[in-house]
């Protein structure tokens, strides 16, 4: 049984009143605490102030190419007016780089740093978000009256509009007959008479290859391939070579004119200069034979319906004209007209529309077929081999493309599929050179660096 | 949390329209920012509040609340100023920082939740927390009052006892009732014996707080004590006995007390020193990201 | 019977022949002679009786006779101590000795009690007989005199002394058989009858029936001792029995004091009353008139929770009085603006110190040199029933503090002089004792009090039991509700220690109430306020059981302070916004009994019984109407009311404060002052300041009845 008993005055009077207001352990560790872990974190702040420089307020690491001016953060945060701000002005990047600019008429012009987004490791700066582009293509709106392009470019996946030939439904302008299918056939007669099954590659070089080339003319040699380069861009695509009778066609499609002259061959060449060829060799026939004048014509194979009157001629003059025009007869009706398309002018030569090959298909992107030379050439173009006729255009649709490449380039497992890749923003064909040039001890930091303000 | 509702909401098309990805700089990327910024800085003020108490700018309780929602939906806010990265050295020292106060709030919170329960339940003779060293003191002379009233009426001095009985009257909230009953016999061997108990045994465990390797820390040790010691002594001065169990029992509570309390108090050295520098170095970023 | 005077008798004691003249009794015949016969009941100075029959001798007839009283007649054989008469004798002390309680009071203090005295010479040691079983009591309430019937042997000799010698007339028998005892009045306790403590029963008394009340630290340090004749010399104590003066001469000295000197100082506790004999002395308050404020704002960033005191002109709380005069142990009040007064010959201050031992009310200082009777409590008694003192002293009250007295009750603000001037001498001033009833519920009404000294408890019966309504100390007023509405009294009003009231009849009150017209009003409207808040009060016990309430003292409260401790989380928030509410005082302590779940914070409950203001020297410390404890700014810091509140809800606090330098006038210098402090509900805000900065909603006021009734009945239930 206890005999203590509780009451509320004893235990009241057992605390010291002004127990709240004396220092007690918790209550001063919590004061100090406070005080130092605030006093701590500034004193790292002036630390890393003092020592690295701003590098804690680097809010990631530079891309490789800039990597070599970590430490140099004023060359891009350059100091504005006001002396507070130093965000990174356009002026920062074009001291180095140039920039043409996208679209005269483009309604704003994005800062560079709103696409090309520096202090995320190790990218590539170039390779822009597709967010870059939809900024304006996503609703793109023209000053006067509606835009050339779609309006509206969101994505690749979904929004993309198909490629211009598809979606135009163009048909290819070319004159010059060519049937894909034939060509495709097997046991076609090659060059020495030798029968041939024909690739794509026969045909179709990429720039830059320097391999043998299985038809063409003997005359070509290899290092010669990269002539044509028509595109003036700077960076990677590199085209398909154009096609080109002395080194894709020659090889089978003989221009033989004579029997007299074997397997000699007229040159490719326009009608005046092939008529010119011809006199000339003619007369040096007739110079060298000239007891050819009275000898009659070797039979000659006549198409079924056409007679042609065998002429005899008086004179080597006249004879020379007989067997040009036999030749070109030969030439105009069969041998040229077998690709071309010739205007006959009646009493004159005819002409010879112009071919108007299509080298380039796409206007305002690139793509690079080195970099898919390990597909298969029908992989894409699924139309080549039943292209019978000149017109098919045999460029493949977009959506031969999305099969590979798609928006989430990163992430998933498809190929890039951001605008950058088959698009450029800036107009290289305007571009000038840059407007600083740099020591080596002013890029490493060791000398001040002045770059120029415009 | 409907402001958290909407933050959410738009962070997606955000994050997918923006041309280089969720970014703090970005324009959406600041509002959050500054947001949970100042959400942040509400909370911090809750320790300035409590500096005056009586302030009428709202109830302490308001302020509790708003300081609990607005820290935890400062969290998601800062999460989505960043974009779910941590960027650079001062951004990743910066959000590490916050995931800890965060989990250092919310597990303080839990804490309150269920810890005055179990405080209450455990012990019902707890004292102020500051004040438990004083109380303790108290109970060592209550201790040695009881004694040597016990020891006073075991020697045969009656009215020594009795005297001293009321002199005891006013120490570790206790009052006493009954008088010791007087015509006792005497018994010198248990006069000393309980001596030798009060200072061998129960002092050590009084004077000092915690445990201290003492027996007696353990209940059922001192319980078994306390019966050897009813069997020595009179039944006349049992209650006495009771009394010296009861102030070792309040003892072992007040320890307890003392443990639990700086459990329900501890998380706060973690939480508000790092919640100060937090804000700091936090008002520090963004004085420098816009710089730059 | 005829011209010639009676012859001489003679007779024989003891067989020696005596001649005496005619009309002796024996006893005084054998006194005359060298013969002592043992009595009891006689004394000398008064008229026998023959009560006890002691002194019974031999006198050769059939029954002994009673030698006080029996006259000598010629050819008497008085045998004194022959062997039947000392046997006699012995039964009839034996017969004494079995009821008294030896050792009786007297003879535990000086040894004389004469009944034992006459048992041990006759070796009378055990008696045969048992013990009464009646008890017949003791009485206590005198302050000089402790009567305890028990060791009555019913001689008389009080009686005798009381009427025949001093003529006051008030001690009488009264009752039959075992009941038979002696009574004051009609049977009153002795402070509440007439009797004037002048001491001549305690002096006749032969055993510890009547015995000198001892008080503690009888003999006064300091101080000359004075001689009983040259008390006796002073007007005031005539009539006061001579022994009984020289039985407490230590209980009275003189004391001179300079100039300059201080006579005693505010909140000493002390048991002395002084009078004043010669020189002039100045009474007043040394604390500063101010309270402590409760902040609603906290006043600068980086203030220190240092106290500070405001005056009322400063900072008014609602309710505060305006009372121009604060009420003092003396015979004058103290005005509020400048609490100075001066006493003069004749004045008597520290009564109530010394009567009911509260402390001091003010600081007393010697104006010029000062000669001054110290006293202690019984002598005090004696000098306040004394007819001359008591004319003395209602002389100077009426003139001198009558006027501020009335006048410091604000209603009676507006009196004219000339009135006062009629109430002066129409006032009466009756005393009462502790625990006398002054007015009792139900009555009828037919006069109007105010206290001049001591505390009145005003109490209603209720249907749950008495609620105390208010406890009235110097200043206070009652007895006005009745009159104004001419029904029987509300409320009961009991003397809780030595009251003395100042009543004026109906007739006067009436006129009062004619002539001054706003006093009427003021009065009514305070009645009416009274009425309606305790018809509020009663409605609101009625609709729940009272009975049901545990007793721990919750049931007194009127509202508490409760800390959900589920909720709690010990973090002192509501500790430090009451400090800081209260200038660095906090008003309460996180600290108590439980109750169910919640803590019961020690902080101030509204008690319906406030045990806290009865005593307050300067009254100070009231109640709202609001039901919470103000403390006024004259409050002295004498720590009363924290001794007397059960839960230990007030507190003293100090204070630093700047006074007037002694040393360099015109510069102040810091001190401290203590002020006792209680919760005050933050009166002035919505919303009390704990409950308020309580973060986890744990801190609550709660009105006990409903708050726990819910729970109780939970547990009622729940047991079925």
């Amino acid at each position: 049984m206890l005999r203590r008993i509780r009451t509320t005055k004893k235990l009241a009077k057992r605390i010291d009143l002004q127990y709240f207001k004396r220092p007690h352990p918790l209550r001063r560790w919590r004061f100090w605490l406070s005080l130092s872990v605030p006093i701590v974190a500034l004193g790292w702040l002036v630390a890393q102030r003092t020592q690295g420089g701003q590098k804690a307020y680097s809010s990631g690491p530079l891309s490789a190419s800039h990597a070599v001016f970590t430490q140099q953060c004023s060359l891009c945060h350059v100091t504005r007016a006001g002396a507070f701000f130093r965000d990174v002005s356009d002026d920062a990047c074009l001291a180095c780089h140039d920039a043409p600019v996208h679209h005269a008429k483009q309604a704003f012009t994005p800062t560079c740093s709103s696409c090309h987004l520096e202090h995320k490791g190790s990218i590539h700066l170039a390779s822009t978000s597709t967010a870059s582009c939809t900024q304006c293509h996503e609703n793109l709106r023209a000053r006067d009256g509606k835009p050339h392009f779609a309006e509206s470019i969101a994505s690749f996946d979904r929004a993309h509009p198909d490629f211009s030939p598809a979606a135009k439904k163009l048909t290819d302008p070319g004159q010059l007959r060519l049937n894909h299918y034939l060509h495709m056939q097997p046991n076609l007669m090659g060059p020495n008479s030798k029968r041939v099954q024909m690739t794509c590659e026969d045909c179709h070089h990429l720039s830059g290859e320097h391999g043998p080339v299985a038809y063409a003319e003997e005359l070509v040699t290899t290092g010669s391939l990269d002539q044509a380069n028509i595109l003036h861009t700077r960076s990677r695509p590199s085209p398909m070579l154009p096609v080109k009778f002395a080194t894709e066609c020659a090889g089978c499609h003989t221009l033989q004119f004579d029997t007299r002259f074997g397997p000699e061959q007229v040159p490719h060449d326009k009608p005046e200069a092939v008529h010119a060829f011809l006199v000339k060799r003619f007369q040096e026939y007739i110079g060298r034979n000239p007891a050819s004048v009275h000898l009659p014509e070797p039979p000659t194979r006549q198409f079924p319906g056409r007679i042609r009157p065998v002429r005899t001629a008086g004179d080597a003059s006249e004879w020379v004209q007989f067997r040009v025009d036999d030749a070109e007869w030969l030439l105009w009706s069969k041998t040229c007209k077998q690709c071309h398309a010739l205007k006959k002018n009646a009493g004159t030569l005819p002409e010879i529309i112009p071919s108007a090959i299509r080298t380039r298909w796409l206007d305002h992107a690139t793509f690079d077929h080195k970099a898919h030379r390990m597909m298969n050439c029908t992989a894409c173009h699924t139309k080549a081999l039943d292209s019978h006729d000149t017109a098919d255009v045999l460029l493949p649709g977009i959506q031969t493309c999305r099969e590979c490449h798609r928006d989430e380039a990163r992430s998933k497992e498809v190929a890039e599929g951001r605008c950058f890749e088959c698009h450029q923003y800036h107009d290289w064909s305007k571009a000038g050179l840059p407007k600083h040039r740099f020591t080596i001890p002013e890029l490493r930091g060791t000398a001040e660096l002045h770059v120029p303000q415009p | 949390m409907a402001i958290l509702a909407v933050a959410v909401a738009s962070y997606i098309p955000y994050s997918l329209r923006s041309p280089q990805g969720p970014r703090g700089g970005s324009f959406p990327g600041l509002i959050y920012g500054s947001v949970g910024f100042a959400f942040m800085l509400f909370a911090g003020l809750l320790g300035l509040r409590k500096k005056f108490p009586i302030w009428r700018i709202g109830r302490a309780q308001t302020w509790m609340r708003g300081h609990l929602w607005l820290g935890f939906v400062a969290f998601p806010l800062i999460l989505l100023h960043g974009g779910f990265h941590f960027g650079g050295l001062l951004t990743r020292v910066l959000l590490w920082m916050f995931i800890l106060v965060f989990t250092s709030g919310l597990l303080g919170a839990a804490l309150q939740h269920f810890m005055p329960r179990l405080h209450t339940a455990q012990l019902p003779m707890e004292t102020i927390y500051e004040q438990i060293d004083r109380v303790r003191g108290q109970l060592v002379e209550e201790a040695q009052q009881v004694v040597d009233e016990c020891c006073a009426a075991l020697e045969g001095e009656v009215s020594s006892a009795t005297e001293r009985q009321r002199a005891a009257a006013a120490s570790a909230g206790a009052s006493w009732d009954v008088t010791v009953a007087s015509g006792m016999q005497v018994d010198e061997q248990a006069s000393t014996e309980l001596r030798r108990v009060l200072s061998s045994e129960i002092r050590p465990y009084l004077e000092k707080t915690g445990r201290h390797g003492v027996r007696i820390a353990d209940a059922p040790v001192a319980a078994a004590l306390f019966r050897q010691l009813r069997v020595l002594l009179p039944s006349t001065i049992h209650s006495n006995v009771d009394d010296l169990e009861n102030i070792c029992e309040e003892k072992r509570q007040l320890d307890n007390q003392s443990r639990l309390h700086k459990i329900l108090h501890g998380w706060l050295l973690v939480h508000v020193p790092l919640s100060y520098a937090l804000l700091l170095l936090g008002a520090w970023h963004a004085v420098v990201a816009l710089r730059f | 019977m005829s011209s010639k005077p009676a012859p001489d008798v003679q007779l024989t004691i003891d067989g020696t022949n005596i001649s005496v003249p005619a009309g002796t009794t024996i006893f005084d015949a054998a006194r005359l002679n060298g013969i002592a016969i043992p009595t009891l009941c006689h004394q000398q100075n008064e008229n026998p009786v023959g009560v006890c029959r002691v002194c019974v001798v031999d006198v050769g007839q059939r029954v002994y006779a009673a030698s006080c009283i029996r006259q000598a007649e010629p050819g008497m054989n008085v045998k004194t101590c022959s062997e039947p008469v000392l046997a006699a004798r012995h039964t009839l002390i034996e017969l004494l000795i079995s009821d008294h309680p030896s050792p009786c009071a007297r003879q535990q203090h000086s040894g004389d009690c004469e009944l034992e005295s006459l048992a041990a010479s006759a070796g009378v040691t055990e008696a045969r007989f048992p013990k009464r079983s009646t008890p017949r009591g003791k009485d206590d309430s005198s302050a000089v005199i402790a009567v305890d019937h028990e060791s009555c042997i019913l001689c008389d000799r009080c009686i005798r002394g009381c009427d025949d010698i001093r003529h006051n007339w008030v001690l009488a028998r009264r009752g039959k058989g075992y009941q038979a005892g002696i009574a004051f009045d009609t049977n009153l306790p002795m402070a509440e009858s007439s009797c004037v403590s002048c001491g001549e029963c305690m002096v006749s008394c032969p055993t510890g029936a009547l015995t000198n009340k001892r008080v503690v630290g009888t003999e006064l340090g300091q101080g000359d001792v004075l001689d009983p004749t040259e008390l006796l010399h002073l007007p005031i104590f005539q009539n006061v029995s001579g022994t009984f003066l020289e039985l407490n001469q230590k209980a009275v000295v003189k004391r001179h004091y300079r100039a300059g000197e201080i006579i005693c100082r505010e909140g000493e506790f002390g048991s002395t009353a002084f009078y004043i004999l010669e020189g002039k002395a100045e009474v007043f308050l040394a604390s500063p008139m101010a309270h402590v404020e409760t902040a609603g704002t906290s006043q600068g960033f980086f203030r220190k929770l240092k106290s500070m005191l405001s005056p009322r002109e400063q900072h008014r709380r609602s309710e505060e009085s305006d009372r121009p005069f604060i009420p003092i142990d003396a015979s004058v009040d103290l005005p509020y603006d400048r609490p100075i007064a001066e006493l003069s010959p004749g004045d008597l201050f520290g009564e109530m110190t010394c009567m009911s031992y509260y402390p001091r009310s003010a600081t007393v200082r010697a104006k010029t040199d000062c000669v001054m009777l110290e006293m202690l409590r019984n002598v005090l008694d004696i000098l306040q029933r004394n007819k001359t003192f008591r004319a003395q002293l209602e002389r100077n009250y009426r003139a001198r503090a009558l006027d501020s007295h009335l006048r410091s009750v604000p209603i009676f603000a507006s009196l004219t002089k000339d009135f006062i001037d009629h109430l002066r001498d129409r006032v009466e001033l009756v005393r009462f004792s502790p625990g006398q009833v002054i007015c009792r519920q139900g009555d009828v009404a037919d006069s109007f009090y105010l206290v001049r000294i001591g505390f009145v408890k005003v109490s209603e019966e209720r249907p749950g039991g008495e609620l105390i309504l208010a406890y009235l100390a110097r200043g206070g007023y009652f007895g006005e509700i009745a009159l104004l509405s001419g029904s029987p009294r509300t409320a009961t009003c009991t003397a809780l220690d030595h009251v003395e009231v100042v009543r004026i009849a109906r007739t006067d009150f009436e006129l009062m109430l004619d002539r001054f017209p706003d006093v009427r009003a003021k009065l009514e409207s305070i009645a009416h306020e009274r009425v309606a808040e305790n018809r509020r009060r009663t409605t609101q016990l009625q609709t729940l059981p009272v009975d049901q309430f545990l007793a721990n003292g919750l049931m007194e409260a009127q509202s508490l302070l409760v800390l959900d401790l589920e909720r709690c989380t010990r973090c002192d928030q509501c500790v430090h916004a009451c400090a800081d509410a209260h200038d660095g005082v906090s008003r309460l302590v996180r600290e108590g009994l439980r109750f169910d779940k919640y803590l019961v914070a020690t902080s101030c409950r509204q008690c319906r019984d406030p045990l806290c203001m009865v005593g307050c020297p300067v009254g100070s410390i009231r109640r709202r109407n609001s039901l919470e404890v103000i403390i006024e700014d004259w409050c002295i810091g004498c720590g009363l009311c924290a001794n007397n509140c059960p839960y230990g809800n007030i507190n003293l606090h100090p204070f630093p404060v700047e006074l007037d330098d002694p040393a360099h006038p015109g510069r102040k210098i810091a001190s401290t002052r203590v002020k006792a402090t209680s919760c005050d509900l933050c009166h002035d805000h919505a919303e009390p300041s704990c409950v308020y900065a309580c973060p986890h909603d744990a801190a609550h006021r709660v009105n006990p009845p409903e708050f726990f009734a819910g729970l109780l009945k939970q547990s009622s239930v729940a047991k079925g």
